[in-house]
C-alpha cells in the first residue's frame, strides 16, 4: 500500500517536472524542473527493484548529466534578449496534443494487453552491482565495448567542435 | 582443300578491313603531332587487297576443282543474332558468281589502291584517303560474300557509307560536300527498297532460313503477287545503288571525289553491287516475268538517256561518268532479259575498261594539274604516250568495237535481248552503242588529237610516274582480252564464263540462228562504225567550245532532271521542314511538354512551401506521419 | 501494477515528443530528448521487472552512457552556435529551405 502511495506520488512529481521543462521559457528553469523528474525516476527504479540503476540514474543522470547541462547554461550567461521570441508556442502546444494523442492511445492500447504482474521487492541480488555487472560484461560485452568507443568518439568530436578557436582574433 | 577454301572466305573481307582499322588508328594517334611516312601508309594499304586477291584467286582454283553441283561453299564464321524465327549467322558463301566478282574486285581493287600511290602523292591526309579506299574494298567483299540478304545488307550500307566519306573527300570545298550528301541521301531511298524487300522476303518465306541456299529452296512457295513486290523492291535498292532511272543523279555528281574514287564506284565496287544483287536473286526474277520485264526496261531508258547526256558534257570525268550509269543500263537490260550470265559478264569486262579509263583519265587530270574540262586540252597524244595508247583501248573497248572486251559483253546482252523477243529493247540498245561509241572518242579526239587548246598547261604536261602507267598497262591487257573468256560458239569460242555461272544464276537460254547472231552482231558494229565516224569527222581534226543550242542545251543541261527533283522533292520537303520546324514543332509537338514541365514546376512550387527548413517542422511531419499510422493501426486493435 | 508504470513511461515519452516539436529553444529541445530516453529507461526496468531479468537494466544503463555522449556532443554544439550567432534558436539552423 505504501509503495503504491508512493509511486503515485512520484509519477506526479516526474509528470510536473516533465510539463515544466515545455512550458517555462528560460532553460534554467527547464533544467531544474527536469531535475525533479529525473529523481523521481530514480525512486521509480528503486520501487522497480533496480538498485543499481537507482544509484546510477542519480549520480550519472541527475548529477553528472545534468550539472554539465546547468553548467553550460550558466557558462553561456543567457540573457532574455538571447532568447528566442516563441509567440505561437500555445498554439503549437494544443496541436502537438492533438497530433500526439493518438499515438499516446494506440501505445496505451498495447501496453493494456500486457499481462499485469505484481511489483513487490525482488530479493536474492536482483538488480544489485554483482549480478548486473555479470550480466554486462559476459553477455552484453560488445555492446558495451561499443558504447565505449561511441563515448571516446563523441568526447573527442566535442572538444573539435566547441574547441576551435578563430584565427586572428 | 574445301578446309583452305574456308579459311580464305573468312579472311578475304578481313583483309582489307584490317588494313582500314590499322591505318585509321595510325592516322588518328599521329594526325596532331609526328606522321608516319606517306610511303608507310601506301604499303600497308595495298598489302590488304593484294592478300584479298591472292585468296580469292586460291578460292577461286579451289571451287574449279570441285564437281559441278557441289560448287558452294559457305562458311559460317559466328552466329550474329537470333530473334524469334530470325537467325542469322555471319557467314561468307563462295559460288560461282561471288568467286567470280570477288575475283575481278580484288584484282582491279588492288590495282587502283596501287594507282593511287602515285595519284594522290601530294595530298596531305594520305592515310585517311587510304583507310576510306580499304574499307570500301571490304564492304564490297562482304557484300559479295554474304550468305544472305543480311549480310549483303552489311556490305551495300558499308559502300554507301564509304561512298559518301570518299566522294566528299575534298571537304574544303562545300559543293564536294554536298555531291557526298547527294550520293549518300539517293542510296538511303534505295536502301529503304531493298530493306523493304527484304523484310517481305523473310515474312513469306524467311521462317526456314534466311541465306540464299534456303531462300533458293523455298523460292517457290512464294505467291506470285509478293514475289512481284519483293522483286521491284529489292530493285529499288539496286536503281539507288547502281544508278538507274530514277536515282541515277547521284553518280555523275559523284566525281567530285579523287578520281581513283571514282575508279573503284565505277569498276570495282558500289554501282556493280545492284547487278550483281539482282543476279544473286535470279531465283526470284524468273518467278515473275514481269518484274524482268521492268528491270530491262528501267535498265535500257537508263542506258540511252544518259548516253543523250553523255553526248554534251564537257568535263571528261562526266563523260566517263554517264557512259558508266549507260553501261549499267545495258548490264540490267541483260539481267532483266533473265540473261544474268550475259549481265554479269558485262559488269566483268566493264570492270576492266571503266576502271582503266577512269585511271587513264586521272593520268590526264593529274598530268593537267587538275583540268578536268576537255575543251581546255587537246593534243595530248604526244605528250601522254602510254596515257592515250591505254586510253584508246578502253574507248575501243567501252565502245565496243571487235574484238576489245566491250564488244562481246555488250553483244552477248544484246543478242539475249533479240532472240527473247525483246525487239524494241534490241533496237534502242543498238542506238546507244552508237552514241557510246560517238561520245567515247568524241572525248578521245578532243583530248588527245587536234591543236593543245591551252598551250600553257600543255606543256607542262608529262607522262605520270610507273606507279601509275604500269596498272594503266595491266588493266589495258584486261580490256583487251577480257572478252576472249566468253568467246561465243559462233567463233569457237566455250562460253567459259556463261557455264562457269551455271549453277549460280538461272540463265534464260535464247537461241536463235546462226545468221540472226551474225545480224546482230552485223548491227552492232555498224552502230560502233557510224558513231566512231561521226565523232572524227567532227572532232579528229580539232574542235572548238561548241555553243549549245536547242536539244542539245536540254541535253547539255540534262533534262533539268536536277531541277525537275528539286522542284518536285527537295523544296517541298525543305518547306515542310521549315513549316513543322517554324510552327508545328513549337506550337503543337511542344505544347504538351511544355505543360508537363509547367506541371511539375508547379508541384514544384507547392512542394517548396512545405520545406521550411526548420528542423523542428520536419520533426512535426514525421510526428504526424506516426500518430496517423497509429490512428490507422489502434483500428484493428479492440 | 506494471501498467502503471508503462502508462507513466508513455506520458513522459509524449511530453518529450511535445517539447520537441513546440519548443524553438535550444536547450530545452535537448532536454526533451533527454526526457524521451528516461521515459524509454523506465520502460526497460518495468519490463526487466516484469520479467524479472537483468538485461533491461544492463540496456538502461547503455542508454545512459549514449545519452552522456550526445550530451556532451549536443552542448558543443550549443556552444559553436551560440558563439556564432548568439541565438538559442533552432530556427537558425534554416539551410535547408527549398
Amino acid at each position: 500500500m505504501f509503495a503504491e502511495w508512493l509511486y503515485f506520488g512520484l509519477a506526479a512529481l516526474s509528470v510536473l517536472g516533465a510539463i515544466g521543462l515545455i512550458l517555462f521559457r528560460h532553460p534554467m528553469n527547464g533544467a531544474m524542473s527536469f531535475v525533479v523528474t529525473l529523481i523521481s525516476l530514480a525512486g521509480m527504479y528503486a520501487l522497480l527493484s533496480a538498485k543499481l540503476m537507482f544509484a546510477v540514474q542519480l549520480i550519472v543522470y541527475a548529477g553528472a548529466i545534468m550539472s554539465l547541462i546547468v553548467f553550460i547554461i550558466m557558462f553561456l550567461n543567457i540573457q532574455e534578449s538571447d532568447l528566442p521570441e516563441e509567440k505561437g508556442r500555445g498554439l503549437y502546444l494544443v496541436g502537438g496534443v492533438v497530433v500526439i494523442a493518438p499515438i499516446a492511445m494506440f501505445l496505451y492500447k498495447i501496453v493494456r494487453t500486457l499481462p499485469g504482474g505484481d511489483t513487490a521487492i525482488v530479493g536474492n541480488g536482483f538488480g544489485e552491482v554483482r549480478n548486473v555487472g555479470m550480466i554486462l560484461f559476459k553477455s552484453w560485452l560488445l555492446p558495451f565495448e561499443i558504447i565505449s568507443v561511441l563515448l571516446l568518439v563523441a568526447l573527442i568530436g566535442a572538444v573539435v567542435v566547441a574547441g576551435k578557436r578563430e584565427v586572428g582574433k | 582443300m574445301e578446309q583452305t577454301a574456308h579459311f580464305y572466305l573468312g579472311l578475304i573481307p578481313l583483309m582489307p578491313l584490317i588494313g582500314a582499322v590499322l591505318i585509321g588508328l595510325m592516322h588518328v594517334t599521329t594526325c596532331r603531332g609526328h606522321r608516319f611516312p606517306d610511303k608507310l601508309y601506301a604499303v600497308l594499304a595495298c598489302i590488304g587487297p593484294v592478300l584479298a586477291c591472292i585468296m580469292a584467286f586460291q578460292v577461286f582454283t579451289i571451287l574449279k576443282t570441285l564437281p559441278v553441283e557441289h560448287r558452294i561453299l559457305v562458311h559460317k564464321v559466328f552466329t550474329w543474332f537470333s530473334v524469334g524465327e530470325l537467325n542469322i549467322s555471319m557467314g561468307f558463301m563462295a559460288d560461282p558468281l561471288s568467286s567470280l566478282m570477288i575475283l575481278f574486285v580484288t584484282f582491279i581493287g588492288s590495282l587502283i589502291h596501287i594507282y593511287s600511290i602515285g595519284y594522290m602523292a601530294d595530298d596531305k591526309t594520305y592515310a585517311k584517303f587510304f583507310g576510306y579506299m580499304n574499307l570500301f574494298l571490304g564492304s564490297m567483299l562482304i557484300l559479295v560474300l554474304g550468305d544472305g540478304p543480311v549480310v549483303m545488307f552489311v556490305g551495300w550500307e558499308g559502300v554507301g557509307l564509304c561512298s559518301y566519306l570518299l566522294i566528299s573527300y575534298y571537304n574544303e570545298d562545300s559543293s564536294n560536300v554536298l555531291a557526298g550528301n547527294k550520293a549518300f541521301i539517293v542510296n538511303r531511298i534505295g536502301d529503304l527498297g531493298f530493306v523493304l524487300g527484304m523484310a517481305f522476303l523473310f515474312w513469306a518465306i524467311g521462317a526456314q532460313g534466311f541465306d540464299y541456299i534456303s531462300l533458293k529452296a523455298n523460292a517457290h512457295l512464294l505467291p506470285q503477287a509478293t514475289a512481284m513486290l519483293v522483286c521491284l523492291l529489292l530493285f529499288v535498292g539496286a536503281t539507288g545503288k547502281s544508278a538507274q532511272i530514277p536515282l541515277y543523279v547521284w553518280l555523275p555528281d559523284a566525281m567530285a571525289g579523287p578520281t581513283p574514287v571514282s575508279a573503284l564506284i565505277h569498276a570495282a565496287t558500289m554501282v556493280t553491287a545492284g547487278v550483281y544483287m539482282v543476279a544473286r536473286f535470279s531465283f526470284l526474277y524468273v518467278t515473275v516475268p514481269d518484274a524482268g520485264e521492268i528491270v530491262a526496261w528501267i535498265g535500257i531508258l537508263t542506258a540511252l538517256v544518259s548516253a543523250i547526256y553523255g553526248m554534251f558534257q564537257d568535263d571528261i570525268k562526266k563523260v566517263l561518268a554517264y557512259s558508266t550509269v549507260s553501261q549499267l543500263g545495258y548490264m540490267f537490260a541483260g539481267v532483266g532479259v533473265a540473261a544474268y550470265s550475259a549481265g554479269i559478264f558485262h559488269v566483268f569486262t566493264h570492270a576492266f575498261f571503266k576502271a582503266l579509263l577512269f585511271l587513264g583519265a586521272g593520268s590526264v587530270i593529274y598530268a593537267m594539274h587538275h583540268e578536268q574540262n576537255i575543251w581546255k586540252m587537246g593534243g595530248l597524244k604526244k605528250k601522254l604516250p602510254v596515257t592515250y595508247l591505254t586510253m584508246l583501248v578502253g574507248a575501243l573497248a567501252l565502245s565496243g568495237c571487235p574484238p576489245f572486251s566491250g564488244f562481246f559483253s555488250k553483244d552477248e546482252i544484246l543478242f539475249s535481248a533479240f532472240a527473247s523477243g525483246h525487239k524494241a529493247i534490241w533496237a534502242i540498245g543498238v542506238l546507244v552503242a552508237g552514241m557510246t561509241a560517238y561520245y567515247t572518242f568524241r572525248m578521245i579526239f578532243v583530248v588527245f588529237h587536234g591543236e593543245p587548246h591551252s598551250k600553257s598547261s600543255y606543256d607542262h604536261a608529262h607522262e605520270p610516274p610507273p606507279v601509275m602507267t604500269v596498272p594503266l598497262v595491266l588493266l589495258a591487257i584486261g580490256a583487251l582480252l577480257a572478252g576472249f573468256f566468253n568467246l561465243p560458239e559462233l567463233f569457237g569460242g566455250h562460253q567459259m564464263v556463261s557455264s562457269w555461272l551455271e549453277p549460280s544464276v538461272l540463265d534464260h537460254h535464247a537461241h536463235a540462228e546462226a545468221s540472226t547472231e551474225w545480224m546482230v552482231m552485223g548491227s552492232s558494229v555498224l552502230a560502233f562504225v557510224i558513231g566512231f565516224s561521226i565523232a572524227y569527222v567532227k572532232f579528229a581534226k580539232g574542235a572548238q567550245l561548241p555553243v549549245f543550242t536547242g536539244f542539245a542545251k536540254f541535253a547539255y543541261n540534262k533534262f533539268y532532271i536536277d531541277e525537275l527533283y528539286d522542284m518536285l522533292f527537295v523544296q517541298p520537303y525543305k518547306s515542310i521542314g521549315a513549316i513543322i520546324w517554324k510552327d508545328f514543332d513549337p506550337n503543337v509537338t511542344d505544347g504538351p511538354r511544355k505543360a508537363i514541365s509547367w506541371l511539375y514546376g508547379a508541384i514544384g512550387d507547392a512542394f517548396r512551401l512545405v520545406q521550411t527548413g526548420y528542423v523542428r517542422v520536419y520533426a512535426i511531419y514525421m510526428v504526424i506521419g506516426l500518430s496517423l499510422i497509429s490512428l490507422l493501426i489502434s483500428q484493428t486493435l479492440n | 501494477m506494471i501498467i502503471n508504470y508503462l502508462t507513466l513511461s508513455i506520458i513522459l515519452f509524449c511530453l518529450g515528443i511535445l517539447g520537441v516539436i513546440s519548443r524553438r529553444n535550444v536547450f530545452t529541445v535537448f532536454m526533451s530528448i533527454e526526457l524521451m530516453l528516461n521515459a524509454a529507461n523506465l520502460a526497460f526496468i518495468t519490463f526487466a521487472r516484469l520479467h524479472v531479468s537483468m538485461d533491461g537494466h544492463v540496456l538502461a544503463m547503455l542508454v545512459i552512457a549514449v545519452a552522456a555522449a550526445e550530451a556532451a556532443l549536443a552542448l558543443a554544439v550549443v556552444i559553436l552556435l551560440h558563439k556564432h550567432k548568439g541565438v538559442l534558436d533552432t530556427n537558425i539552423f534554416s539551410l535547408l529551405k527549398g
